[in-house]
């Protein structure tokens, strides 16, 4: 559905000096400096796959995501959805792909919501029929039948969203793109988007890239992670074989009686209070119980749990890794 | 061929939507319509004010009597105030350049230069053209120009024209944003230059200065040649009164330059962060 091509995006900042000599000498020499936002990205999306698009602020995900929107021209290299070079046959490509920014609204502020909709209609030359068919199905996901009569500038942030997630669906596209979609909305809101996601993509079949910093929404809705740092790729696959692969460990806590503990030659302790301690160790080189069963032949346990590395912390050391390829 | 009539048709269908939509934000805000309805007609009264003085006080300007100035003054605001209401846009390019408001217009299938001037279509506009209408019926009645089929068809042809001329330059200012990457207002720079040069004859200028307006910068074509021409009266570059048409060509071929300098442009768009 989307294949992206060994993709580039390069940027030419002009450096100026401090202060005003700084000034007054870029304006008779003028040193540029290239900054590369996007480094050779590779990947493909097939049809009707939810896609988690992570990287932490100025990762060059941004800028992915308006390449592929059609939103910015690659310095080289291509965006194909559905065969087609979106930089090339843009009015054509657009047709097949919805985009909503979250920070964004396509909506016309002073008007009723069904105006804008009325436009979109016009815009994407969608016939009536299908345009009430498409507002039926947002209406049973998303409740929008009751903001169609509401003017935009008097909705709050989480009815805009629905709004602007309606627009984006009335031509209904192949892909939507939800650029940070999330952000600012409080948890009701945060849920009924979580489940529009869910819906479109098993009603309509519905291909999605998602960004996002929350990592709910990830844990929640995709099965796919693509993990960019710097411009580059530095995780691209499902979300439980990264877990798997960047973070195989475990943490076991373990209350004693008292604080006299036990070490483990496997395992390492990490933190160690009030009796209660954890203990990491690899997967790969014992279960749980046989660490539950070694400790406790030295000592007695109270009680005791198991902690699974979470995506936050895949993120925090996929965000602190060295460029794997390329560098 | 087919292809091409279900594309105007899509265009048709799309730019009266946003003239109805233009319309309903006026309801919307109806305080607004009249502040427009007071102080636009009355800048350009107290403009044609002006030039009654000097014309009497001398008499005439450059061969050109009282009637013919407003003739020419009436023309030129008249195609001034449709350039305002099709691509008064143009003067805030830079801004768009800077905000990135043109992502939203990139992921539609129309023509992004066709949203940017359509999408706020300013309805205001037609307030300009109450004083411009003025002041060249009165114009008209002072020169006796007669309404025959050939001279209101010339007058429709070089309105034509001259509204294309002043689209293409605000196009042409307003790109320079994409290599300045700063937003600048060339507005009030832009109607000043506009107003010095097509609603006084050029011929009042230095030589090198008409050079200029006739082939650089076109806009002696905006008003004084093809008003010349209706009016009969000599000027240097006569073109055996073709002159409307001439107005027409220069006006395509501003904005097809202006389209193309603007395209080169948008492959410089950044967008804005975040």
């Amino acid at each position: 559905m989307i294949q992206v091509k060994n993709l580039y995006k390069e940027y030419c900042v002009a450096q100026k000096g401090k202060g005003l000599g700084g000034t007054v000498k870029a304006l008779f020499k003028n040193e540029k400096k290239i900054i590369k936002a996007v480094n050779g990205l590779d990947f493909h999306v097939g049809p009707g796959e939810i896609v988690g698009f992570i990287g932490p602020n100025g990762s060059g995900k941004s800028t992915t995501i308006k390449m592929m929107t059609g939103i910015l021209t690659p310095t080289s290299g291509e965006v194909l959805i559905d065969g087609r070079d979106i930089t090339k046959h843009r009015k054509e490509v657009v047709c097949d792909i919805g985009v909503v920014f979250g920070q964004r609204t396509q909506l016309n502020w002073d008007l009723r919501l069904e105006e804008s909709f009325e436009l979109l209609r016009h815009i994407y030359r969608i016939d009536k029929k299908e345009y009430n068919e498409t507002l039926a199905v947002m209406d049973s996901i998303l409740g929008i039948q009751e903001l169609l009569n509401k003017p935009v500038r008097q909705m709050s942030l989480g009815q805009r969203v629905k709004g602007d997630l309606t627009a984006a669906m009335l031509h209904s596209p192949k892909v939507l793109f939800l650029d940070e979609p999330t952000i600012g909305l409080d948890v009701g809101s945060k849920f009924a988007l979580r489940k529009f996601i869910k819906e479109i993509n098993a009603i309509r079949g519905t291909t999605v890239i998602l960004t996002t910093h929350d990592l709910g929404d990830i844990q929640e809705l995709c099965e796919r992670l693509i993990i960019i740092n710097n411009g580059d790729m530095m995780e691209d696959g499902n979300l439980s074989e990264i877990v798997e692969r960047i973070a195989p460990y475990r943490t076991l806590v373990v209350e004693y009686y008292d604080s006299a503990v036990p070490e483990h030659p496997k395992a390492e302790i990490i933190s160690a209070s009030d009796n209660i301690v954890r203990y990491k160790f690899m997967k790969s080189e014992m279960t749980a119980a046989a660490l539950i069963s070694d400790l406790s032949a030295e000592k007695p346990i109270k009680d005791v749990g198991i902690e699974e590395a979470g995506i936050d912390d895949i993120i925090k050391i996929a965000y602190t890794m060295k460029t794997t390829v390329g560098n | 061929m087919k292809k091409l009539g279900s594309s105007i048709a899509h265009y048709f269908g799309v730019t009266m939507c946003n003239i109805k939509m233009a319309l309903l934000t006026i309801v919307e805000y109806p305080s607004n319509i009249l502040g427009w309805l007071i102080s636009n007609p009355i800048q350009f009264i107290l403009g044609f004010a002006t030039i009654k003085f000097v014309v009497q006080q001398f008499g005439e300007i450059n061969g050109w009597n009282y009637g013919q100035l407003a003739f020419l003054y009436g023309i030129s605001v008249i195609s001034h105030a449709l350039s305002m209401i099709f691509f008064v846009q143009g003067w805030f390019m830079g801004f768009y350049v800077i905000e990135g408001d043109f992502d939203r217009f990139l992921t539609r299938p129309l023509s992004v230069l066709y949203q940017f001037f359509f999408t706020n279509i300013n309805v205001f506009g037609l307030t300009d053209l109450i004083p411009g209408i003025l002041v060249f019926v009165y114009g008209c009645i002072q020169t006796g120009f007669s309404f025959t089929v050939s001279n209101v068809v010339g007058i429709i042809v070089m309105l034509i024209g001259a509204t294309l001329i002043r689209g293409g330059i605000y196009i042409l200012l307003g790109s320079t944003s994409f290599w300045t990457k700063s937003a600048n207002d060339f507005g009030q720079f832009t109607q000043e230059i506009f107003d010095k040069t097509t609603m006084y004859p050029i011929s009042m200028y230095p030589e090198a200065m008409q050079l200029i307006l006739t082939f650089v910068i076109p806009i002696g074509w905006v008003s004084f040649y093809p008003a010349s021409d209706l009016l009969g009266i000599e000027h240097a570059f006569s073109t055996g009164g073709m002159e409307v048409w001439v107005t027409l060509a220069v006006g395509i071929v501003t904005m097809l330059i202006a389209g193309l300098i603007f395209k080169i442009g948008m492959r410089r768009y950044e967008s804005a962060g975040n």
